[in-house]
């Protein structure tokens, strides 16, 4: 609430017409000023303003940014991290107990045994499947948590459960929370990015990277696969290359032979200066996006030289290269469904694998050999696991898994996670995660614990009730899981 | 002086003598300490502090004030400390100066105080506010050597007199033509408008300029958008994550836009909104059109948020916040007063107490009962004729009957996918699996369930199911196809085993060999010797004969191969549905009003809620009415059922209460809003607050003549815009000057134009017309908004696969080139273009907008895809009005965006630059013709312009 002296001073701040960077609306949601309810003295009537400057957190962190590689459609956990011998020894019998399938006409009860080998890596001996060899590389900075639990046994559902808390549609997601709560250490890059596979999106679209109701300045900013990759930041079709130079010149000219007989009208000095600022932050962007300056030998770790793995590994290098230069929260996904291996698990599996495996472990190196993986929190997951039983029971080449979110895996390293260790389990057939159960709101309130946040206590006021990324759920820090 | 701002400051500090509890202190104590010392039940530690006796009676710690010893008293060691008022909310050092002076100088008074306090309790210097006094009619300042056109002037320049300064030069023709239609239209002029507005000699050019412009439908348009701002027009509902869509809203946007074309006057807007329902008598059916558009008017009333059509939350907390809202709306709108903050206790800078509140709230409290409450789809008002209800009878009855017709189809596809699948099973269990699945739910014995759980093949078989079946057909009829030769080819050879075994020793192994040999492999021997023995050649055919039941059995499911490979159940099932949805297509669309009505002498109580809480209602019934402050001016009791209506014309009366030409506020603000909007200042800057914390009024003389004269001439909106654009204050030029700026630089005075950014939808409308393509087309449904592909609110139709992911996008056709305000205002979904240059705020309303200067929107000017669509349209437009001619591509260019006539300098050096882009271009992308090179570059041409300060700033 202002008092009245406040008040008579943001006339002042008005006449000095000063740039603002952040506090801004706008079509590219990650710089938008929105007017919500301040609080208490004059409940739902007054004008705050939000940005994206970096915010003390709460207690100290451990993290400081993230990067979200999310596998959706949702991984076997059975045939990648969660070694069950009782599904081989149990080959092709009947399962013992109720299971819950997505797809009836393809259901059937007979168990199937994993087709892949488990061996131990590292001085963890954290067991692997044959599926990763580039993950086992690393497997002694990761940290495997076997006892993921969503409950929905849906994409849609699971997904938002997965990044926004709560199985409806309509919440902000993970990182517009982190944003809103610490903004970001750099205000010429989006806080949030999102970058989507060449080969469409996601299911739930683009609400994976929604801000929900917290304003649209925290909605991820999606990296495109193609030119202009981030939209607004990037000059479009028509005006590539040396043509926005001319552009901007010809811009600059107009207006400064507009300024010329507008003498004394400092608002109109801050746009031009504006304008100055907007190329710099374009700049900045293509900057970022650029992966040519990268050496030859971080290009070939990413995989960048192997058409299977080029294009996730580009991704996961600009995630490194955004992070590096100060952005909160980057999230990578997979094309729609590409884990939904209904079918012919035998082949697809493998070929998911091949793809984002060596960049996905490369990301871990290269962050830890420059000694960021301390304050950057990686994760690998996806929002569901698969079931123990055959799906399509019509012969081994077309066998397939049905959902299963009631026990699945993922991986997490760096920003104060523990190392080279798992965490939990599921029951003999991997189907129910008994041992240690990480709810999505579990992992949520451990994830803001690092960066300093109470996801309980960081709350944004809608309709009269301050709202969190919990929402009520029974959400607890796992501190077996920090380092 | 340097600024303003400083005078004001510097009241603040004025000598001690003059500092009293009433004007000084209580406003400070009112803020931060009356709520638990005073107004909440007990007071705390037993200190009251609402009156200065009070304090100095003090509580459980001795008296507040040492009068003997002012700087050891109570109160100042407490709020010096920073121990009260408790926890951060200390009192800043300016509040606390003032404490300390005013004990310091023996704690005066400006009057007696009362002997008790009352919750009304007001003092003299509150009720003595400006904003609550009568509304007067101060002479016109007589100003030396005026040559003044109209009163406003003179009142302008008597103040400016003071300071020793005068009103700036006019504008020239085309600043004024532009102003002007950007002003009342929202639009810029077109070079002909221009042209004949310069040429025009006449002296009463301009005034006939104005007089067309406000004759335009485009005014309503423009004029609409403000009031829709302080309206807090939505689209959808809000409240809740999914914030549904409000399918009816627009009649009230269509209300607003057609009054105030026809200049309806303010008071009958006013009424019309607050209680339009009451002008007409109910039942609200077979409406005429003058009924419909007075009952969409009360859409007003229904524009606050509204979760109560929602699942998931607390209904009670909803409707509370809906009431509260549109509390909020009416209050700030057309009061300009910040009502809202007494709903929890009494306001705490403000006379307004918390029983204000209610006695507002009980106004409104027939028609928004939140003891009988209905959700928005039950309370739309129908427009269907009795015609129509018949026709829909009939067609639902037809679409009903193809449902069950459908139905039956999905049962016997039901029956026949479980007849397939069970030929799968092993034959022991089948039939058991049959029952098991035919006995309903419920009855299934745990043997039952136990092995259905085991076979989720037929468990799962259901109408939701069957598509998936169906989906597979051909790899199941494959299925039984290889049963089918199994079973029969495990028979033929066991009956060959059989038949064989009765043979001779000998012949046994002749009879496996000519077997085990294909026909046309076989020797002689093994010929003759099946020739002599031909029971043992069984095939396919001769087995219906040997075995006709395996026969029948193979043939049978043969068949059902057969039928399941030719059977879509799927496609059959999406048939039937089209028939049911093609009958109901035909059922006339049913239209509604969103309206506000209430009952018939439905008179419910209201209660104070203690702390806004609704679980804890007061025990007294308040009675409707306005705030008790105003009693000094006008009254404030409304009877609480008129007999002259159905209704009980609470909302009527004070509606007819509030445009009464004693009511000191109404009038006030909205000259101070139409002020605003021509000035880009206020008389009060703070439009939306006319109370402690807002603004005093810069000229209050000037502002009540304007209302007075507002009110006095049958409150007409244009009338009142025609005064201000006449004058020559509105005519000045913008230009700054280094003297005033020393006095002035916020243009507080008026002593010039102030330069102004256009409002969002002023930039998208002007942008669309430099394309030449900005629709006419008015009112009705709203053009779509959705989210593009990587979550941008664009214009479109949303159409989402079943995993949310964006099918191809359609055109909209002319609905993409309409005027902003016919945009779908989705609250959870602000236009982006819109967005990004201030929007109204939706949560409630909106009573200034911000004027921001942020990255992002250069962002878009430069790069968005808005900003190349439209330039190339505009490009195109060019080229199509003068092919080949690009100076006069050029020329024109300029002159629709900017209305002026370009330099030589100016064309040539807009020449230099497409020579040079061509250049590049020819040299970029060869593949080009000369024709796409230049379109391409005058392009950019036209989007720099677009871009530029000229285009979005007006003088």
């Amino acid at each position: 609430m202002t008092n009245s002296i406040d008040h008579l001073d943001s006339t002042r701040r008005h006449f000095l017409a000063k740039l603002a960077i952040g506090s801004a609306p706008a079509a590219l949601a990650w710089c938008t000023q929105m007017a919500a309810r301040a609080e208490p003295v004059k409940p739902d009537l007054g004008i705050r303003s939000f940005d994206l400057k970096a915010r003390k957190p709460l207690s100290t962190p451990k993290a400081s940014a993230m990067i979200s590689m999310f596998m959706q459609g949702g991984p076997s956990q059975v045939d990648l991290f969660d070694p069950k011998p009782e599904l081989n020894r149990r080959h092709l019998q009947d399962f013992p107990g109720k299971i819950k399938y997505d797809d009836a006409a393809g259901a059937s009860s007979r168990i199937l045994g994993s087709p892949w080998k488990f061996t131990q890596h590292g001085e963890s001996g954290t067991p692997l499947s044959e599926l990763l060899p580039g993950l086992s590389e690393v497997v002694d900075d990761i940290l495997v948590i076997r006892s993921m639990h969503t409950g929905v046994n849906n994409h849609g559902q699971s997904i938002h459960a997965m990044n926004s808390g709560r199985t409806q549609q309509g919440r902000p997601s993970l990182g517009s929370w982190l944003t809103y709560g610490l903004g970001a250490q750099t205000q010429d890059l989006p806080a949030y990015v999102a970058m989507t596979d060449p080969k469409g999106l996601p299911v739930e679209g683009v609400l994976n990277w929604s801000n929900g109701w917290l304003p649209s300045l925290f909605q991820g900013t999606v990296v495109r696969p193609v030119e202009p990759r981030i939209l607004n930041l990037q000059p479009p079709e028509t005006l590539q290359g040396k043509r926005q130079e001319s552009f901007l010149g010809l811009l600059r000219d107009l207006n400064r032979n507009h300024k010329s007989t507008r003498n004394r009208e400092l608002e109109l000095d801050a746009r031009i200066a504006n304008l100055e600022l907007a190329a710099r932050m374009q700049t900045a962007a293509r900057e970022a996006l650029d992966i040519a300056q990268e050496t030859a030998a971080t290009h070939e770790m990413y995989g960048l030289n192997n058409p299977v793995t080029e294009e996730f590994g580009a991704r996961c290098l600009i995630a490194r290269r955004l992070v590096e230069r100060g952005v909160r929260f980057v999230q990578l996904y997979t094309k729609n469904q590409y884990w939904d291996h209904h079918s012919s698990i035998i082949s697809s599996l493998p070929n998911s694998c091949n793809k984002v495996d060596v960049p996905a472990a490369a990301l871990v190196k290269d962050l830890k050999q420059r000694g960021m993986l301390d304050t950057t929190v990686v994760h690998w997951g996806g929002e569901m696991g698969r079931l123990p039983v055959i799906q399509n029971d019509d012969g081994i080449d077309r066998f397939g898994r049905d959902h299963n979110t009631y026990g699945f895996s993922m991986w997490v390293a760096g920003g104060g996670f523990k190392a080279g260790a798992t965490y939990g389990a599921t029951d003999e057939f991997g189907h129910h995660a008994v041992e240690n159960i990480v709810n999505h709101f579990d992992y949520h309130r451990t994830l803001l614990h690092l960066f300093g946040l109470d996801a309980e206590s960081l709350t944004y006021k809608l309709n009269g009730r301050e709202q969190s990324l919990l929402d009520g759920q029974p959400g607890e820090i796992v501190h077996d899981l920090l380092s | 002086m340097r600024t303003l701002v400083i005078i004001l400051l510097a009241t603040q500090f004025c000598s001690a003598d003059e500092l009293s509890f009433e004007t000084d202190v209580r406003p400070i104590l009112k803020a931060h300490c009356f709520h638990c010392h005073g107004e909440d039940g007990e007071p705390k530690g037993e200190l009251d502090l609402r009156l200065r006796k009070l304090i100095v009676k003090g509580g459980e710690s001795g008296p507040a004030i040492d009068l003997a010893d002012p700087r050891s008293s109570l109160i100042l060691a407490r709020i010096e400390s920073g121990e009260m008022p408790p926890e951060d909310k200390n009192l800043s050092n300016v509040e606390i100066e003032i404490m300390r002076r005013w004990v310091a100088n023996g704690a005066k008074t400006a009057g007696a105080e009362p002997e008790s306090i009352t919750d009304d309790y007001f003092t003299k210097s509150e009720q003595s506010f400006w904003a609550f006094q009568p509304i007067s009619r101060p002479p016109i300042p007589s100003i030396t050597g005026s040559h003044a056109a109209s009163a406003i002037d003179n009142f302008i320049r008597a103040r400016l007199n003071e300071q020793q300064l005068t009103l700036s030069p006019t504008a020239t023709k085309i600043v004024m033509i532009r102003r002007l239609y950007f002003d009342l239209l929202g639009l810029p002029p077109t070079p002909e408008a221009v042209d004949a507005f310069v040429n025009d000699d006449s002296p009463t050019a301009y005034d006939q300029l104005v007089d067309r412009l406000l004759a335009s439908p485009r005014y309503g348009e423009r004029w609409g958008r403000h009031w829709l701002d302080v309206a807090g027009y939505a689209d959808s509902e809000g409240y809740v994550d999914s914030d549904p869509v409000r399918q009816w809203a627009f009649r009230y946007r269509d209300y607003v836009i057609k009054s105030l074309n026809q200049d309806l006057p303010f008071d009958d807007f006013v009424i019309e909104q607050l209680a339009g329902d009451e002008l007409i008598p109910a039942p609200y059916e077979n409406l005429s059109n003058d009924e419909l558009h007075l009952l969409s008017a009360t859409g007003f009333l229904r524009m606050a948020p509204d979760g109560t059509a929602a699942g998931g939350i607390d209904q009670e907390v909803a409707k509370n916040e809906t009431i509260a809202d549109t509390i909020n709306i009416v209050t700030t709108s057309l009061m300009g007063m910040t009502v809202g903050c007494a709903r929890c206790h009494n306001h705490r800078y403000d006379p307004i107490s918390q029983k204000d509140y209610y006695r507002l709230r009980a106004v409104f409290a027939p028609a928004l009962d939140w003891k009988s409450w209905l959700v928005p789809n039950l309370r739309r008002i129908s427009l269907y004729t009795p015609e129509d209800v018949a026709k829909r009878n009939e067609l639902e009855a037809k679409a009903k009957a193809a449902e069950a017709n459908r139905q039956t189809v999905i049962d016997k596809h039901i029956a026949r996918t479980l007849y397939e699948e069970l030929f799968k099973i092993e034959e022991s269990i089948r039939e058991a699996l049959k029952t098991a699945f035919e006995t309903a739910t419920a009855d299934r014995t745990q043997e039952q369930i136990d092995l259905l759980a085991k076979h989720p093949n037929i468990q799962n078989i259901s109408s939701g199911s069957l598509y998936l079946y169906s989906r597979k057909r051909a790899t199941r009829a494959d299925e039984l196809l290889t049963i089918a030769s199994l079973l029969e080819s495990t028979r033929i050879k066991h009956l060959q085993a059989e038949l064989i075994a009765k043979l001779p020793e000998d012949e046994k192994p002749v009879a496996d060999a000519a077997l085990a040999t294909k026909p046309d492999d076989r020797t002689e021997e093994q010929v003759s010797f099946l020739d002599n023995h031909p029971e043992l050649l069984v095939t396919n055919e001769t087995l219906s004969k040997t075995d006709p039941e395996t026969a029948a059995k193979v043939a049978e499911i043969r068949a059902a191969a057969d039928v399941c490979r030719k059977t879509d159940s799927k496609k059959e099932m999406d048939d039937l549905q089209k028939i049911v949805d093609d009958i109901r297509e035909e059922i006339p669309v049913e239209e509604f009003v969103r309206a506000l009505t209430e009952p018939a002498n439905h008179t419910p109580e209201t209660f104070l809620f203690r702390r806004g809480d609704h679980r804890s209602p007061g025990e007294t019934a308040i009675p409707p009415g306005d705030l008790s402050v105003l009693g000094i001016t006008s009254p404030v009791e409304i009877p609480s059922n008129d007999p002259a209506i159905q209704t009980t014309g609470r909302r009527l009366n004070y509606a007819r209460h509030l445009t009464s030409d004693s009511h000191p506020l109404l009038a006030r603000v909205m000259v101070n809003r139409i002020w605003y909007h021509h000035f880009g200042n206020g008389f009060v800057n703070t439009t939306g607050d006319f109370g402690f914390l807002g603004e005093r009024p810069s000229h209050p003389q000037l502002l009540d003549w304007l209302s007075r004269e507002f009110i006095e001439s049958g409150w007409q909106i244009k009338r009142l815009h025609k005064l201000i654009v006449t004058s020559e204050t509105y005519k000045q030029q913008s230009v700054r000057n280094g003297q005033l700026d020393e006095v002035d630089p916020d243009n507080r005075l008026f002593a010039r134009q102030s330069i102004r950014r256009i409002e969002s939808e002023v930039l998208r409308d002007a942008v669309l017309s430099a394309t030449g393509k900005v629709s006419g087309k008015m009112f009705g449904e709203p053009v779509p908004v959705m989210e593009d592909a990587v979550g941008q609110i664009v214009l479109g139709e949303e159409d989402l696969d079943g995993e949310r992911k964006p099918r191809a996008a359609g055109s909209l056709g002319e609905e993409e080139y309409r005027r902003s305000i016919y945009v779908q205002v989705r609250r959870s979904r602000p236009l982006g273009v819109l967005e990004t240059f201030d929007i109204a705020t939706v949560a409630p309303n909106c009573t200034k907008r911000a004027t921001s200067n942020v990255a992002p929107q250069s962002l878009l000017l430069m790069n968005s895809d808005f900003m190349v669509k439209y330039s190339g349209e505009f490009a195109q437009r060019l080229v199509s009005e003068f092919p080949d001619d690009l100076n006069a591509q050029l020329t024109r260019a300029w002159r629709i965006a900017f209305s002026e006539v370009p330099t030589n300098a100016l064309v040539d050096s807009l020449l230099q630059f497409h020579r040079e882009q061509v250049d590049v271009i020819r040299k970029d992308e060869p593949e080009l013709n000369d024709s796409e090179s230049h379109e391409r570059v005058l392009a950019i041409i036209c989007q720099a312009i677009l871009g530029s300060n000229q285009f979005i700033y007006i003088d």
